[in-house]
């Protein structure tokens, strides 16, 4: 096991060598790579990287160029999680064969997907993953839509969002279901680590990252990744759009180690209502009109629910 | 002239650096070899409207602007900000949303803008904040 | 810790699936990753086998999908390595969409193909219907026509398409059940012998090389991928074929078995001769000989490489003869046999004056009779003595109810 990278602060956060690059095509303000910066940054070993078809993979592998000064593979939609457990089987293989070209290093082994490539197509792919251990972090870049193919609903879309898909209308507040609890079910295989993160809190999510990256098994991240194209904000407002996400508790920060336990890792000091969050953002515009604000109650509702049910089982351990 | 099907890696497979390299997490960004295969080598200054400006004076190199920067443009080196890749900056204007001092040390401005001339007449303190 | 070796004896009774598993074993792979389906399982289980009892050193993933088998191998592959799976049917069709990234990224992975139909009508049976779906897929595509076959294919395979001037992944296809699960002699390589004809692997653009960070799978638009394309035709075209020459000839003077992309069965006089892969050649040579016997001058021909398809020898070996019937073990569905064309693609613009007439035989395991080959050499004897088609150009044999036949 290496030693794990000394990050006490921002300024010593900022000597890091970044091994992601500029010049990608994602939008402007896109969270995506402030996430994928935090979580490469958050160790110094040697890493071998995939990632789903989705926007992090169309905007950072476009030939001639790529965005990746790491080990980086693309196979399709669905199998980023397979793609990376199939290196570190070989990994593993050369390892007991001796064949490493550098035995001494101690890579990390990491997939990224959007929502609709984990929540959705790849399910199985990744439940595969986990459900076998490997020793592999699989990290989600949430943000709650098909953004890469123009804003179509996943599974992950909350209800009352306008999508492509399921868009508001003169007779349709959008969106109809629930998202889904990814992170509960990927828990449910009782992998050794799982988290919420979210970029607005790096220290969190650093600590999270290292975590996992010391974690021997399959680790699984939820990132919240506010898509200012698809929710429609201001390019310069994703970090403020992180915020309330995470201080209105719509997504509250938390782990599970071996699927049991339980700890809340970040407590807004002031929790913001949901209907800040809510109103930031155009996806969520037509909630405000008469009609449709008992939805604005219900989602107020929904999210202390689930916080109530967080903190209970945190208190619970269980 | 763009390379004919004979004259490139098998695969359509891209290489970061040239040559070798020891320790990429322990090599600054400045001393890598990159390839001419890496967006580091490559611009995406044409898709700025606004950019932002660094004026060093108000500086307190917290770092926030290095950490939530999503294209890699804010260069911090030994703890702290020297300045803008822009050749990589999109003009998101998030460095100078998250920046904390008052008056804040970096703004956005028009692409056009005259560095020089904004720093020379940069806001004063706002001292209702 | 080190791997035991297994003394074999000269001769061993083996069924396609174990003589593949024991190539398996001999040539190391490094990573197995597979998912169970029938009949193609026992090889995948072999390789399990074989490393809980200390034969193989390597790693056995079993995945959750034929399509996560695929995914797997192909990161595996991308980290350096040596990579096989098996599968079958359905599994190879949830399994096709990596097949095309896995050739395109040129990661060589070796794929045992045991042939079986497609649902629906669900059937675990042997024919040719998964083989034609890799038809495109830019893999090389090798045919064993024996569980012997079965086992040196793969070892070929593997050293066809390792080597860093093909870099293409192989598929090695075997008959469900009447190769996979029929006991034959087969005669093994020693362990040693084995290993070093395949050789040790050596990595090319492997990912887990960190002072080379690489970039695999990336996006070509209009300005890039028809020339990426075109490499990898290009190479299956002109790289590939020498390369299968050589390393069968490479294999002959060790095993002293010598293969030919196509191989050719009392074809030097023949007047008629029947064009089948699979178990269906030695049925059609035994056939064959028996209708020498009778005064019809028969041969064989049998394709051991489907892809890089060997156009010249395949027109080379029918530029003399009369009449041919091209076999094909799927169903067309709408248009002439998939091998019929391409035998047909190999006659065009040549000189030959051979009749050609398609047949579709053997769907869902049915087997061919040898009374079904000496009737249909009979037909090809007709044609040839009446220097035209006496029948429709595609027929259906064996298949109950009123004759079929078209074009």
């Amino acid at each position: 096991m290496s030693e794990m990278k000394k990050i006490k602060n921002l300024k010593e956060f900022s000597t890091s060598a970044d091994r992601f690059e500029g010049a990608n095509l994602l939008c402007p303000g896109c969270a995506h790579s402030i996430i994928v910066r935090e979580v490469l940054n958050a160790t110094n070993d040697d890493l071998v990287l995939a990632a789903s078809t989705g926007c992090l993979e169309v905007c950072t592998s476009v030939y001639p160029y790529t965005s990746w000064d790491a080990s980086w593979i693309h196979i399709g939609f669905e199998n980023s999680s397979t793609a990376v457990a199939g290196a570190e089987s070989m990994y593993n293989a050369l390892k007991t064969k001796g064949r490493l070209k550098q035995p001494e290093r101690n890579p990390k082994f990491v997939a990224f997907g959007g929502d609709g490539s984990s929540y959705d197509i790849g399910f199985q792919w990744i439940s595969g993953c986990m459900e076998r251990n490997h020793d592999m972090m699989y990290v989600v870049l949430d943000n709650e839509v098909y953004a890469n193919t123009g804003g179509q609903r996943s599974s992950s879309t909350p209800i009352g969002s306008s999508a492509t898909t399921s868009p508001a209308g003169k007779i349709s507040y959008g969106e109809k279901t629930n998202k889904k609890d990814m992170l509960g079910i990927m828990a449910a295989h009782n992998i050794p680590y799982a988290a919420q993160v979210a970029p607005n809190k790096w220290k969190d999510m650093v600590k999270k990252i290292q975590k996992g990256f010391a974690t021997e098994g399959a680790v699984f991240i939820n990132a919240v990744s506010p898509c200012t194209t698809e929710w429609k904000f201001d390019p310069k407002d994703t970090m403020h759009l992180a915020d309330l996400s995470t201080d209105s508790l719509v997504f509250p920060l938390y782990e599970i180690i071996g699927g049991k336990e339980f700890n809340i890792t970040y407590r807004p000091k002031n929790i913001v209502p949901v209907e800040e969050y809510l109103a930031a953002q155009g996806r969520f515009k037509h909630l405000f009109k008469d009609e449709y604000k008992y939805l604005i109650k219900e989602w107020q509702e929904r999210v202390d629910a689930n916080w109530a049910y967080l903190q209970r089982r945190e208190e619970a351990k269980v | 002239m763009k390379k004919g099907w004979d004259e490139f890696e098998i695969g359509a497979m891209l290489r970061t650096f040239d040559g070798s390299i020891d320790n990429i997490a322990g090599t600054s960004q400045d001393d890598r070899s990159y390839s001419e295969n890496s967006s580091y080598t490559a611009s995406v200054a044409d898709w700025r409207l606004i950019k932002p400006i660094f004026n060093k004076d108000y500086c307190i190199d917290c770092q926030f602007c290095w950490i939530y920067c999503p294209d890699v443009s804010i260069i911090s080196r030994d703890k702290k900000m020297i300045g803008i890749d822009m050749d990589h900056c999109k003009g998101c204007g998030i460095c100078a949303e998250v920046c904390p001092t008052n008056p804040k040390s970096l703004i956005m401005f028009p692409e056009q803008s005259e560095d020089e001339a904004e720093i020379a007449s940069w806001p004063a303190k706002d001292e209702e904040k | 810790m080190a791997f035991d070796k297994i003394e074999l004896r000269d001769l061993e009774v083996w069924d396609g699936n174990f003589a593949a598993a024991q190539a398996l074993r001999q040539a190391q792979v490094d990573v197995v990753a597979a998912y169970p389906i029938t009949p193609s399982t026992p090889i995948v289980e072999g390789y399990a086998k074989f490393k809980s009892d200390n034969y193989i050193e390597g790693e056995f993933v079993m995945v959750e999908s034929e399509h996560a088998a695929m995914s797997a191998c192909i990161g595996a592959a991308a980290a350096g390595g040596r990579v096989a799976t098996a599968t079958s049917s359905q599994g190879l069709a949830l399994m096709v969409e990596t097949l095309y990234q896995a050739s395109g990224m040129r990661l060589p992975i070796v794929l045992n193909l045991v042939n079986r139909a497609l649902a629906a009508p669900l059937n675990v049976n042997g024919d040719h219907s998964d083989m034609y779906l890799t038809r495109d897929s830019g893999w090389i595509q090798l045919d064993a026509f024996s569980p012997q076959e079965a086992y040196d294919m793969n070892l070929i395979a593997f050293k066809v398409s390792e080597d860093h001037d093909i870099r293409l992944p192989a598929i090695v296809n075997q008959d469900g059940f009447m190769t996979s699960h029929t006991a034959q002699g087969v005669y093994p390589l020693t362990d040693d012998a084995a290993f070093e004809f395949v050789g040790t692997y050596k990595p090319m653009n492997d990912m887990l090389d960190f002072e080379h960070p690489v970039t695999h799978g990336v996006q070509t638009e209009e300005d890039w991928h028809f020339e990426h394309k075109a490499r990898q035709h290009n190479d299956l075209m002109v790289k590939v074929p020498s390369k299968i020459d050589e390393v069968f000839a490479d294999f002959e003077k060790l095993s002293g078995r010598k293969y030919n992309p196509v191989e050719c069965y009392d074809m030097a006089d023949a007047d008629v001769a029947v064009f089948c892969l699979g178990t269906s050649v030695e049925t059609a040579r035994e056939v064959a000989t028996e209708m020498r016997a009778k005064g019809i001058k028969a041969g064989v021909v049998g394709l051991r490489v489907i892809r890089p398809f060997p156009f010249m020898e395949v027109a080379d070996a029918l530029k003399d003869i009369k009449a041919v019937a091209v076999l094909d073990r799927s169903s067309p569905n709408g248009a002439a046999g998939a091998m019929f064309n391409e035998v047909a693609g190999s006659l065009i613009n040549t000189d030959s004056k051979v009749l050609l007439s398609g047949y579709v035989y053997g769907l869902g395991g049915r087997d061919l009779t040898k009374a079904n080959l000496v009737d249909l050499y009979k037909e090809l004897q007709a044609n040839a003595d009446a220097g035209k088609l006496t029948t429709q150009q595609q027929q259906f044999i064996g298949v109950r109810g009123p004759k079929l036949s078209y074009l």
